[in-house]
């Protein structure tokens, strides 16, 4: 009840004509950004320090200002994924899998209308969880240690092999490739330059955002160029202008256990929300995937990530307001921020700045009712956009993008390296390997390698470590289930195919 | 026999990967180091990417030559975006980078020049103005 | 209503300004902060950039750009080649960026820059887990000196970084012969060490105080020195690691570089706006407000600074054994 008398304060902390305006001017520049291909949170929430500093907002407005793009932002991602088959940011690589198929197929408005749906469920789920649970939730992630984090990131990628593609092998090589790449720069451990060739443009690594909208923007103009230039579609057809609600409904206990999924790893700090989406829908594609329809446009797969994404990002707050950790790139600006404004997260803010933490809280419940509105109108507009013939849409995407990497590193070197791997996923995707593994694996990569040095730096060089803890050993269990999960429901499809085969011959 | 190409291509990125791993030195008071992780990302990748030069998968069909040359056309026009852009400024670089991509995609040459003027300072003006990510409006010919 | 128009106004004046904020006066006045947005150069930056345009000392805003890479070697080899004249342009630098020059890291020596000056500081504290056995900084030298790797330890660094080379400076001072023994932990930031600590994975961490201030404060940690000549205003209770008998003195400097190939007169210009800038209330109220010391250094005093803690550096990290 406690609980209940501070979300009230809160919200009329939250409820002033200010903030309602400033939160509702959040949103739209989040949805916006996020939309934007190369754009993303971390921009958004940067390019807004300045403007919250020049006009001497209090901590509380400043941080909900910027919470609304970051909202923003997950809800706009998906738009991109959806309709053009190019994520607009991190998080929503795992919405093409199936948003973009489902738009192939004129499903687009109830494409948008789910993930719309599955991003308010989950980010709602997750800021229940930190109004309710959030000291309490930090307290039990700080035992999460470096060889428990590398853990987790085994069963993440041994679990890649069941995301998309035809081969296996081919989907398990695609993440390899993402690791390698992962490992170009300077190592925060050693200072040792790798595989840097004496470039001072790649001492700090291949930026993921540079490979995100090289692989999949560059790479989608080169496969449009071999299509015969009648046979390309002038626009994808498309089936309604408005979602249908029953198609939403049938998709709610995905997107619960996607919620559930993604929050949990959103409050690992570290993990982040490409994890918790990545993680929601290999979750449920295992849980529901029986006629084999993930992967071709299945809504389900849509419903997943969405609400994963959007939980992982509100429970990465837990982290970052409780224990002064950032578990995702935006949250560290989030985290600068409140800094710069003299509001020192860690133990002690719930208990001595309730107002503003308590305000941002019920800030956050209205930024996720101002999106569902915000978005839902806009689905006619977005579907819309489908009808515009390619040669117009394109060249503008491939300037969104450019402009999206070279506003951020002011870096030409940026752009050279974004057209190189738009070569480079055209090749791939001609072959049929996923792409998703690969950014995956860039994205994911450092951090895996960190933890598993500072485990073996913890022991002295007994690989033993990586085995002692029980949440550890847990992990490896739940992967090795997977595993076998995954090796007998192929075995099973592949006996009923040629027992069908018998039966029709 | 594509795919064998692309094998053999991975394999021998993951050998020269893998070895050039082994020159990173441990340096003081790392016990991994920076050598470790990079050979075991390097061995399963030799080993994948030899499988798939011996049991290789799928059928790829590449594009006629004349599509190849759209391709190849459309990559020198981002190429040469990127050795523009500063030179020139961003709305006159992206006006020839929207026209120019559009000619390609099949539309009629004037529909995409008018494309280009209109998008590309609509777009400077999207992100220098509204945005604030600075982009130059004249590059560095004109100073 | 008059609090509601008002509230209006300075809403509808928040949107003009999303249309026009660079449409002001824009000042050719530049901070690099040599890395992404968080962390202590970007919030040099940041701050610094606020408080000259409030203070009038540029014209218009400071444009604040990230360019992040190598510890800042990669802006360090930018500004080297293609702007070592410009007046307009500020670096964000610290003892940790001095501690990459002398040991090598970056691609050009020291006197490539002139370095302007220091306005504040951070205090490098020796911390343990509140239910820590280890009581005081004697039992911890105590501990690693009988057996260098029982503990392990751990700070925001990677090996041979400031954080760690402070807490081998500590060990060598308490007489530990094998410091390559001692266990060290590299983590994204000094909380993130402090939460591993917390939650059992590590022993001891080494880092600046100011980020990880909340949890002394909450009594989940306990700092057994602080690593600075007088003790710590905001915690007049924790010992120096002077007083204890150990010599040792770890500050963060946070200061700022230009091009080494600006005039006499540019750089005297730049050393009395900073001057101005670090003596307002404006910056005092800031820096502390981060947990910062506000300490000045400018100049040629600044620059000789500089020089005689890039080789002090070399030397402990060569003692040590960091570099050969």
């Amino acid at each position: 009840m406690e609980i209940l008398s501070l979300l009230g304060q809160g919200f009329v902390v939250a409820a002033t004509p200010l903030n309602i305006g400033l939160l509702l001017m959040g949103c739209f520049i989040g949805t916006l950004l996020g939309a934007l291909p190369g754009l993303g949170p971390v921009n958004g929430v940067a390019v807004l320090i300045p403007l919250t500093f020049a006009f001497g907002f209090d901590p509380t407005s400043s941080m909900i200002l910027l919470c609304a793009v970051y909202f923003g932002c997950m809800y706009g991602g998906r738009i991109s994924s959806i309709l053009l088959n190019i994520p607009g940011d991190e998080p929503a690589i795992m919405t093409t899998l199936d948003g973009y198929p489902m738009a192939v197929q004129g499903q687009a408005a109830n494409a948008l209308a789910i993930s719309g749906v599955a991003s308010f469920v989950g980010a709602t789920i997750a800021v229940l969880g930190l109004s309710l649970f959030a000291p309490v939730l930090a307290r039990a992630a700080i035992h999460f240690g470096p060889a428990d984090y590398f853990a987790l990131y085994i069963l993440a990628f041994a679990t890649i092999g069941g995301i998309a593609g035809v081969d296996p092998r081919k989907t398990l090589l695609s993440a390899l490739i993402g690791l390698l790449l992962a490992t170009v720069g300077l190592d925060p451990i050693s200072g040792v330059p790798r595989y840097t060739f004496d470039s001072f443009h790649l001492y700090d690594g291949i930026e993921p955002i540079v490979a995100l909208v090289g692989l999949f923007a560059i790479s989608e103009i080169l496969m449009l160029l071999e299509m015969h230039l009648k046979d390309r579609p002038k626009a994808i057809p498309v089936g309604s202008w408005l979602p249908q609600w029953g198609a939403i409904w049938k998709t709610r206990a995905a997107m619960l256990r996607g919620s559930g999924v993604g929050f949990v790893a959103g409050v690992l700090p570290g993990a982040g929300a490409s994890l918790g989406s990545f993680m929601a829908y290999v979750a449920e594609k295992q849980w529901s995937n029986k006629k084999g329809t993930f992967g071709k446009g299945d809504p389900r797969g849509v419903a997943a990530p969405e609400a994963g994404n959007n939980a992982a990002s509100g429970g990465a707050l837990i982290p970052m307001l409780s224990l002064g950790v950032p578990g995702s790139g935006t949250t560290a600006v989030l985290l600068a921020m409140l800094i710069s404004l003299n509001v020192q997260p860690g133990p002690l803010l719930f208990e001595r700045q309730p107002d503003l933490v308590w305000g941002l809280v019920a800030s956050l419940y209205m930024a996720n009712i101002a999106l569902l509105i915000l978005n839902l109108p806009m689905i006619g507009i977005f579907t819309r956009l489908m009808m515009t013939p390619t040669w117009a849409l394109m060249p503008v995407v491939a300037a969104v993008t450019f402009v999206g990497v070279y506003g951020i590193s002011n870096s030409v070197f940026d752009l050279e390296m974004m057209v190189a791997f738009g070569v480079i996923g055209y090749v791939l995707r001609k072959m049929d390997v996923s792409l998703v593994p690969l950014v995956l694996g860039l994205l994911l990569g450092g951090d895996m390698e960190r933890n598993l040095r500072r485990a073996m730096s913890i022991s002295d060089g007994d690989w033993s470590i990586l085995i002692a803890s029980p949440i550890s050993i847990g992990l490896y269990i739940l992967t090795a289930g997977f595993l076998v999960l995954s090796v007998w429901l192929a075995v099973r499809d592949h006996r009923q195919t040629q027992a069908e085969r018998l039966t029709e011959g | 026999m594509s795919v064998r190409i692309l094998g053999v291509a991975i394999f021998v990125i993951a050998a020269l990967y893998t070895r050039q791993a082994g020159t990173y030195a441990v340096t003081f008071g790392d016990v991994l180091g920076p050598t470790v992780f990079p050979i075991i990302v390097g061995i399963p990748m030799m080993i994948l990417s030899a499988s798939l030069v011996v049991f290789p998968t799928g059928q790829v069909d590449w594009p006629a030559p004349q599509r190849m040359g759209r391709q190849a056309a459309a990559l020198a026009v981002l190429v040469g975006y990127t050795m523009t852009l500063e030179p020139l400024g961003f709305p006159l670089a992206t006006f020839a980078l929207i026209a120019l991509i559009g000619i390609i995609l099949g539309g009629a040459p004037w529909k995409a020049v008018v494309l280009g003027a209109v998008m590309a300072p609509a777009l400077w003006a999207l992100f220098d103005q509204v945005l604030g990510l600075p982009l130059d409006f004249l590059g560095e010919l004109f100073v | 209503m008059i609090f509601r128009s008002l509230t209006s106004v300075k809403l509808g004046a928040a949107l003009a300004a999303t249309m026009t904020l660079t449409a002001l006066p824009a000042s050719a006045t530049e901070c690099i902060a040599p890395s992404n947005p968080g962390g202590g150069w970007d919030f040099t930056c940041r701050t610094i950039g606020r408080i000259l345009s409030e203070l009038e000392l540029v014209d218009g805003n400071v444009q604040v750009t990230n360019m992040p890479g190598g510890v800042g070697a990669v802006t360090f080899a930018m500004v080297a080649a293609e702007r070592a004249d410009d007046a307009d342009l500020i670096v964000a630098t610290s003892t940790v960026g001095i501690t990459q020059i002398a040991q090598g890291r970056y691609p050009a020596p020291l006197e490539t820059m002139r370095y302007l000056a220091m306005l504040g500081a951070d205090v490098g504290v020796i911390a343990v887990d509140n239910d820590s056995p280890i009581q005081t900084l004697a039992q911890l030298n105590e501990a690693m000196a009988a057996d260098p790797t029982s503990l392990v330890t751990a700070g925001s660094s990677g090996a041979g970084g400031w954080d760690h080379i402070r807490l081998l400076m500590v060990a060598q001072e308490a007489g530990v012969e094998d410091l390559g023994a001692i266990r060290w932990v590299q983590f994204d930031g000094g909380t993130d060490a402090v939460t591993q600590m917390m939650g059992g994975q590590i022993d001891v961490v080494s880092t600046d105080l100011g980020e990880i201030a909340g949890f002394v404060e909450s009594g989940d940690i306990r700092i057994l020195a602080a690593l600075s000549d007088e003790p710590i205003p905001a915690f007049p209770d924790v010992p120096t690691a002077v007083s204890q008998g150990v010599d040792v003195i770890g500050y963060n400097w946070r200061g700022l570089y230009t091009g080494g190939q600006v005039t006499d007169e540019q750089y005297a210009e730049w050393v009395s706006k900073l001057e101005t800038l670090y003596n307002s209330p404006e910056w005092q109220e800031a820096a502390t407000a981060s947990g910062l010391v506000p300490i000045w250094r400018g100049g040629d005093t600044f620059e000789a600074f500089v020089r005689e803690q890039a080789q002090v550096m070399e030397q402990i990290s060569r003692d040590i054994g960091v570099i050969e």
